[in-house]
């Protein structure tokens, strides 16, 4: 049995996710009305014990053991939940916003390892860009296509009268400036660096 | 039609002369009589009376005991005659409950001669100093008598309505509200845009009936009131009719119609159904939701009303061969839209409702599988006169499912593009309804309902275990995808109270799609200046208090064109509707001063008084700007924005309003505070019901009664400041229609009054409610304070 007690501050959870800068101002938390449909579609959902749904409660009941639950790591951020959710909240924004919150402990540390490729990438090009080391899989996963794609992309920019999409020259060189000077950089190696506890 | 009736433009110069005859008159010796009421102590109390009495200026000054009593009003009647008064001051309570009575003790003389002075709520009750009260009270009654001397006889505004009525769409709610205007004798029109009446109702077959526990035939029960409708000689039907134009007047609307043609001559058509065989065109039947065809000529359904052919000349290819056919030569290919006028008292809009768009849902794959339909399909499907006969049958192959898949709140409860984020109201006991007629005559075939809230209020909680006894599941999620997998659909949900995504294999999914304002009503809206909600459905004017009024005098609304509904609910509003058309027909109306007038001969059309009424009482008659007296509530904010001055506020002119401060402030001693506070009528309540519960305020505090702050102008105020007003407080309700006058009013006032040099706190505005009357005293308290305090009241 749940058991509840009077406490005033009970949306503390609710409240700090809200305002939170990754979450979008006009985040319809408060209003989901736990219909599921986020769970329904998410790839997440399908393949492990992940529920959007549940931790969009969990949330709204204000129930910290949640940053500590281990599913939180299983989402993938495809944002489906965001571009279906009939009330406007967007779980992916919420499950960034939980995860973050755990980021300077150790064991959780451990858990970004397997981003840091996105991480390098903003230091290669300049932008955020799918890493090197899911190539393969991408065009496995979607043929010729992808390999197209990637070969192409430049040009066709150019033939659409858009700019490069990596970032070149002295910009690149202001953008890495950037990310060493206001400590992503050392982050970034941290996180690469750290090992199972 | 009704010609008797006047219009406003001659009501205006009535009044207009009115005014200027007494204007005249009221300079010469009028004659102004004071009656005192002591109200058993409540007054007399607190307030030297005789003291009063000796210090007034007046022809004739007296006090009672209880002046409302049957034997003062034979006093009053006998002083007003013997003593030749022509204007009367009742010092006693308060004018909001008492005023009426003391008009009507006065009757010889005419209502607006009648100044009460609020002696008892405004003084006695909350002033607690004989002396000082006493002081105050000569001051309010002088004040009074300065008023009334002012005051202009005014003739009642009765408004009549001419005794007919155009309604615009031909469902239930239309036919429902014309039949019973019609049997009250008023002329009824009712146009609709489609060639037949019956709307949405004829189309479903069966409707939900809490009571019998069971679906009845909705043509079984449209069909006799629509026989009623035809045959009426009070009602005439135009089809395939929309508006045009549409020209408000005092005491009607003008409206140009276009009626388009059918080719056919309907007083010639016998519908014997001849011209069909022939018809070489073939189109999607929109009776049975395009799951059948019609030809180019067609009747919409069996029991269409009007019983007659239509031509559908969009796909007519003018072949002609149906007119050689055609025994009665009803047929000419030649005819064109006709443009009909239509002079009506009143408009009631009955437009109903369109279905949400389930295109714009791909991922329940409605336009790419066949076996994935909206209720509306699946009610044709069901229908015994439907595409199927009322047998349940898949689209793809006409074999019968095995199971039925309803995804409830499709469009419904939805914020994203294209959503609604209302409910629809009615999906869940339509949904029911499928599933106990399923279950009833298919019991083979499973009915499952995805649902995130189900929505049974009232009687139709009985429905739903009704329905649940014949065997439903209900799986409690909203549905994120519709797939394909080998012969089967896929409703991909989560079972929410399973905590378990749910890949669920099904024939048929029949999705609940919303219900949504139709694009007609949108244009009737535009047409006649008629209020949208945010969900642009038709807006009403009070959702509690006038729920079928729009915020037009004189257009009504009912039925799914004000919101969603079902059937039940649209035939009480309709009637509702017709109710009050009735009302204002029958009895006319009369307009309370005060309102506004339009001195036609200053007016240059500038049309800025219109921009700003949020009343909608201002309208273009012709060229000429007029002002529906039923609407106007006297606010004055069309007169400040008038670059001519040719608007009057009638009830409250300048002279009385001058004429009372000036009383209010006059011999105001040295040291002395007075602040005037001009309060609307709920700011005047509050200040009634600080005094019945003998709160008190400063005795500095004199009040001005007044329709709304819109009626006062920058030189009201600096007359008060000159006159020794050392503050002034405005109270008034924020009334959501005029609050972006109210903030332009509130704006310029300050504005002006600073660029006098007055200092900003000296002008303070206040939003009053009624129940808080408390916090409008503790304004009264904070304001005579901070001036008390403050170091700047010297410089006054």
């Amino acid at each position: 049995m749940i058991k509840k007690e009077i406490n005033p501050k009970s949306n503390k959870l609710v409240e700090e996710v809200k305002k939170d800068y990754r979450a979008s101002q006009d985040l319809g938390i408060k209003r989901c009305m736990q219909c599921g449909l986020c769970t329904s579609n998410c790839p997440a959902a399908r393949h492990s014990n992940y529920d959007p749904r549940e931790i969009v409660k969990m949330v709204l009941d204000d129930n910290w053991e949640l940053l500590d639950n281990p599913d939180l790591w299983n989402c993938f951020y495809c944002y489906t939940c965001q571009s279906n959710c009939p009330v406007n909240n967007s779980p992916c924004q919420v499950n960034q916003v939980l995860r973050q919150k755990n980021l300077h402990k150790a064991e959780y540390k451990i858990k970004m390892k397997e981003f840091s490729a996105y991480g390098d990438s903003y230091l290669d090009f300049g932008v955020g860009s799918m890493p090197k080391a899911f190539f393969d899989g991408m065009v496995k996963d979607y043929g010729k296509s992808y390999v197209d794609l990637k070969v192409n992309l430049e040009d066709i920019r150019h033939e659409l009268g858009l700019e490069d999409y990596n970032i070149k020259g002295k910009a690149l060189e202001d953008v890495r400036n950037i990310l060493k000077e206001s400590g992503f950089k050392s982050r970034l190696k941290k996180f690469k660096n750290a090992k199972e506890s | 039609m009704n010609t008797e009736s006047k219009n406003l433009e001659n009501l205006s110069s009535d009044l207009e002369n009115n005014y200027n005859s007494l204007g005249k008159k009221s300079k010469s010796g009028e004659r102004v009589g004071v009656f005192i009421c002591r109200c058993g102590g409540n007054i007399s109390d607190t307030i030297d009376i005789e003291r009063l009495k000796s210090s007034l200026d007046a022809n004739f000054v007296e006090d009672y005991e209880n002046l409302c009593s049957l034997n003062c009003r034979r006093h009053i009647r006998e002083e007003i005659m013997e003593q030749n008064l022509d204007r009367v001051v009742i010092a006693a309570c308060s004018p909001l409950t008492h005023l009426k009575t003391f008009q009507n003790y006065a009757d010889p003389l005419n209502p607006s001669m009648v100044e009460m002075v609020n002696l008892r709520e405004q003084c006695s009750w909350v002033h607690d100093d004989p002396e000082k009260a006493t002081q105050k009270a000569i001051g309010l009654t002088q004040a009074g008598v300065e008023k009334v001397k002012s005051a202009q006889a005014l003739k009642k505004i009765i408004s009549r309505t001419e005794k007919s009525a155009a309604i615009f769409g031909g469902g239930i709610s239309g036919i429902t509200a014309a039949l019973s205007l019609a049997n009250q004798g008023v002329k009824v029109t009712i146009i609709e845009k489609n060639p037949a009446i019956g709307g949405n109702m004829v189309k479903i077959g069966k409707v939900f009936s809490p009571e019998k526990l069971a679906e009845e035939c909705s043509l079984c029960i449209l069909n006799p009131i629509i026989n009623d409708v035809v045959n009426h000689k009070n009602i005439n039907i135009m089809t395939k009719t929309n508006l045009r134009r549409a020209g408000r007047r005092s005491t009607y609307f003008n409206l140009v119609l276009e009626k388009e043609t059918s080719y056919i001559h309907e007083d010639r058509c016998i519908a014997c159904g001849n011209c069909v065989d022939v018809c070489p065109v073939e189109v999607p039947d929109e009776w049975n939701q395009g799951m059948t065809m019609r030809k180019a000529i067609y009747k919409p359904f069996a029991q269409a009303v009007p019983d007659v052919y239509t031509i559908d000349t969009e796909n007519c290819k003018k072949c002609g061969k149906c007119v050689k056919v055609c025994k009665m030569d009803a047929i000419d290919l030649k005819l064109k839209n006709e443009v009909v006028p239509l002079k009506a008292g009143s408009v009631i809009i009955a437009t109903g409702h369109e279905h949400f768009d389930l295109s714009t849902r791909p991922e329940y794959g409605y336009e790419r599988f066949d076996d994935v339909i909206s209720q509306m399909d699946l009610a044709r499907l069901l229908g015994v006169n439907g595409p199927t006969l009322g047998k349940l049958q898949k689209i793809s192959d006409g074999k019968q499912p095995q199971r039925v898949v309803m995804v409830q709140c499709t469009g419904s409860r939805d914020e994203k593009s294209g959503g609604k984020r209302y409910c629809s109201k009615v999906c869940c006991m339509v949904a029911l309804k499928h599933a106990s007629i399923i279950r009833e005559k298919f019991p083979d075939t499973e009915v499952v309902i995805c649902y995130t809230d189900l929505r049974t209020p009232g009687m139709y909680e009985n429905y739903l275990r009704y329905v649940q006894d014949k065997g439903l599941k209900l799986v409690r999620g909203r549905p994120g995808e519709v797939t394909k997998k080998g012969d089967h659909l896929l409703v991909r949900v989560e079972d929410t109270l399973q905590r378990q995504p749910l890949e669920m294999e099904t024939d048929m999914v029949v999705l609940s799609e919303a219900i949504e304002p139709s694009e007609g009503t949108m244009k009737l809206a535009r047409r006649f200046n008629v209020g949208l909600s945010q969900d642009m459905f038709i807006k009403e004017k009070h959702a509690k208090i006038k729920p079928v009024n729009t915020d037009v005098e004189r257009i009504f609304v009912c039925g799914t064109a004000q919101g969603p509904k079902d059937i039940s609910e649209s035939v009480s509003q309709a009637s509702a509707a017709a109710a009050k058309v009735s009302e204002q027909i029958k009895c006319g109306t009369e307009a309370e001063p005060p309102v506004a007038i339009i001195r036609t001969s200053l007016c240059k059309h500038c049309g800025k008084c219109k921009e700003i009424c949020g009343f909608k009482a201002i309208y273009r008659d012709e060229e000429y700007m007029s002002i529906d007296p039923m609407a106007c509530k006297g606010c004055g904010a069309c007169a400040g924005v008038c670059p001519e001055g040719a608007i009057e506020i009638i009830g409250l002119n300048d002279q009385e309003l001058y004429a009372q401060m000036e009383g209010l402030l006059r011999d105001k001693e040295d040291g002395e505070i007075r602040i005037l506070a001009f309060l609307d009528n709920v700011g005047y309540t509050a200040a009634d019901t600080i005094g019945n519960n003998r709160v008190s305020y400063p005795e500095a505090i004199r009040i001005i009664r007044i329709p709304s702050i819109n009626r006062i102008m920058p030189e009201h105020l600096m007359f008060a400041y000159e006159h020794g007003a050392d503050g002034i407080l405005m109270a008034e309700y924020p009334d959501e229609c005029m609050l972006e006058a109210h903030k332009a009013k509130m704006k310029e006032l300050s504005e002006s009054v600073a660029a006098q040099g007055i200092p900003a706190d000296r002008l303070r505005f206040y939003k009053a409610y009624a129940p808080h009357y408390r916090g409008l005293a503790q304004q009264f308290e904070d304001f005579y304070m901070d001036i008390l305090e403050g170091d700047d009241l010297k410089k006054f």
